[in-house]
Order: C-alpha cells, then structure tokens, then sequence
C-alpha cells in the first residue's frame, strides 16, 4: 500500500533553498528532454533481448513456413523450386485435407463447449455448494492435467480396448453387450473417442481456473441477491458470470489454440490418423505431409491455413466476448 | 400494472434464453452431423455453424459492453 503525505513547511523551505539555481545547474541536472531519452535507451536495452528471441524464435519461423508455402521441397534434397500458389491448388482438391479439417472444426466446437460449459458447472457447484469431499473431487479432477498427454493417450487407450478394455468390460458387466464398439477403430465414433480424452485432460484446469475467480467474489453480493429472491440460477447468471468474465474470455481464447494443438499429440499416441485418416486432424495431416510424405512444401502450405484458422477464431472469439471490466 | 409490465419482461428473458439455447445447440448438431460426410460444402457448413455459435456469443455480450 502506498501512502502520500506531504513534507512540513520547514524542510520544504529547506529544500527549496539548497536546490541549484536553473542558471547554474547545465552540469548537475539533466533537461527533461535528455532524461526521457535515456530512460527510452533503457526501456530498449531492457526490451532488446525478449524482442531479439522473439524475433528469432517466433516471426522467422512464421515467416519461413509462409515462404516455404510457394515451393516443393522433398525436406532433405537442396533443391527447391518455386510453385507460387500451386500447394494451395491442390488443397482443393484434396478430400484428405477437407477431413481433417471438418474434424478439427469438429474437435474445436464440440470438445469447447463440453469443457468450457462442464468447467464452469463444476466450479459453480463446487464453490457455493457445500459439498462433502469436495478437495477430493477437485483432487481428482485436477490430477489428468499434471499427467502427459502420452501417459493420458495410454491410459484411454487401454480404456477404450475392445476385448479386456474398462468400457466394454463394464458394458458386458451391465449386460449391455449390444453396446459394446471398437471404440478406437470404428470410423464413425473415434474422433469422438478422441474428444472424450480431451475433455477429460483438460477439465479440472478450468474448474480450478475459474474456481479461483469465483472464490474472490464477495459473500454479499450472494447475500444480497438472495435476500431479494434471487434463485441460485439467476445469482449465477447476474453475479458470477459478469465477475469471472475477463478470466472467462481469456480462458476461451486460449483454450482455442491450446485445443488444436492437443488434438494433435492425443491424434497421433492414440489412433495416428486412423482408422482409414478419419481421426485425422490438421496438424496430424501437415505433419504427415512434411515429415512422413517428404512434401515440405505441401506441409507448409496446410501449416498457413491451420495459422489463418487459428489466427481467425481467436481473434473473432476474442471480439465476440469483450466488454468493460467489472470492479468489486 | 407494474407487476404485468415485470411479468412480461421475464417472459421475454425467458424467451430468450430458450431460443439461444436452441440455436446453440441447433449449431453444435449441426457441426456433428456435416461431420460424417466429406466435402467442401459440408465443411463449409460446419463454419457457419461455428460463426453461429460466436454471433450467439457476441449477441449475448452486447448489452454488457
């Protein structure tokens, strides 16, 4: 906390009387011109390494991915040669691409709204409930977030075996034989498969996340608004969502690019793109383009529409859900 | 009077509330059932779907701005 307080007369006088004369003061004080522009030299010298990594490690590497976009490469020969807009050409025509796209739309809406509406359900009941063992729950829920995503890809794989895997060992257990699916070889539900692992990574990080938001919201507000017949429903809808807001929204951004990115490594440990590329996502299928089909170029060119995407939603995301913050 | 005038005006909230939660989810079955067949077009259905759900989102956050 800071405190203000003005000096006695005295010592102000003091001051006054023992300052230099602006006259006599060229060589002690600095003009205020030349004081900002060292502070300005600072703030720069202090700036220049971040921006120098920055640079090195974030925009080459974007720029190089657009550039590598225009050309065929093989990924190891030296030659390269320029195709202009030719990769994007084929993206057209390419029912692989269209897939995986569908499914990574997929993947982003469905597994989104599971999170971001389960997260926000769970930390509303467990604050203003309460609930009897509630650290456990929240224990438990947190913990798939400390794990791998390898480690989460096995242990769902090992769920989701068709002869001695959990589910359909408790299915054959209720009797529910006609239930029971190759879960991560039929075509129709394994992206699902997938999205369920998902969800499950990353569901106690939000909970907690918005948890700690709705902890710092004063006691009185509820109090109030109950007070005036306020059901538990509206105080959530009135209080507690406005107040979490801002955490809310970047959370959603975030989550947004966190997803793709996940999808990507819990594609490849769990299924690799299969069965027949039907749980291939974009990022799995760039990958298997640049490193696997020696088409760098293609790569790149799936790599600059996945950015675009991306890029895109976020920033639309980010415009849909701003407005002022709230202060209580 | 003022309590018909209230009535209304939680009829209409209420209203609301049903019909964005019907197009949500009217959104989110959409983007699974285009799923199932490849195609540009259903692709691109898929993304009106997904510009659904944000124009749903912004619509609700208009009047907090």
């Amino acid at each position: 906390m800071t405190t203000l307080s003005t000096p006695p007369h005295d010592s102000a006088e003091r001051t006054a009387r023992s300052a230099p004369s602006p006259r006599g003061s060229r060589r002690g004080a600095r003009s205020p011109v030349r004081r900002r522009r060292g502070d300005l030299r600072f703030v720069l010298a202090c700036l220049l390494p971040a921006l120098v990594l920055f640079a090195v490690f974030m925009v080459y590497p974007t720029m190089n991915v657009f550039r590598m976009s225009l050309y065929t490469w093989s990924g190891f020969s030296p030659d390269m040669k320029f195709v202009g807009l030719d990769n994007f050409r084929h993206l057209m025509d390419d029912d692989q691409f269209v897939r995986a796209f569908q499914n990574t739309v997929a993947l982003l809406v469905v597994v989104t709204v599971v999170t971001m509406g389960m997260g926000l359900f769970l930390a509303a009941i467990m604050t203003r409930q309460k609930l009897r063992g509630r650290n456990l729950l929240r224990f438990v829920l947190y913990i798939p977030n400390i794990l791998s995503v390898v480690v989460i890809a096995a242990i769902f794989s090992a769920v989701y075996d068709q002869k001695n895997g959990l589910l359909n060992g408790a299915l054959r257990l209720l009797s529910l034989d006609g239930w029971q699916q190759v879960w991560l070889g039929n075509q129709k539900i394994v992206l699902y498969s997938v999205a369920i692992a998902m969800v499950w990574q990353s569901l106690g990080y939000y909970m907690v996340l918005y948890m700690s938001s709705m902890a710092g919201i004063p006691e009185e507000l509820y109090e109030a608004a109950s007070l005036d017949g306020a059901s538990v429903t509206r105080q959530f809808f009135s209080i507690t969502l406005p107040l979490i807001w801002q955490n809310l929204r970047t959370s959603l951004t975030f989550f947004i690019m966190s997803a793709v990115n996940l999808s990507f490594v819990l594609v490849r440990a769990m299924t690799g793109g299969g069965p027949d590329s039907s749980s291939e996502v974009l990022l799995s299928y760039m990958y298997k383009q640049a490193y696997t089909n020696s088409s760098y170029g293609y790569g790149m060119a799936i790599g600059v529409v996945i950015f675009a995407f991306s890029f895109l939603v976020s920033l639309l995301v980010s415009r849909a859900t701003r407005r002022e913050p709230l202060q209580f | 009077m003022a309590g018909m005038a209230e009535m209304k005006d939680s009829m209409r909230t209420a209203l609301l509330v049903t019909v964005r939660t019907l197009v949500a989810a009217a959104c989110v079955a959409l983007v699974v059932i285009e799923r199932s067949t490849v195609g540009w077009g259903h692709l691109g259905v898929m993304l009106l779907a997904l510009a659904g759900l944000l124009l749903l989102l912004a619509s609700y956050n208009r009047r907090f701005r």
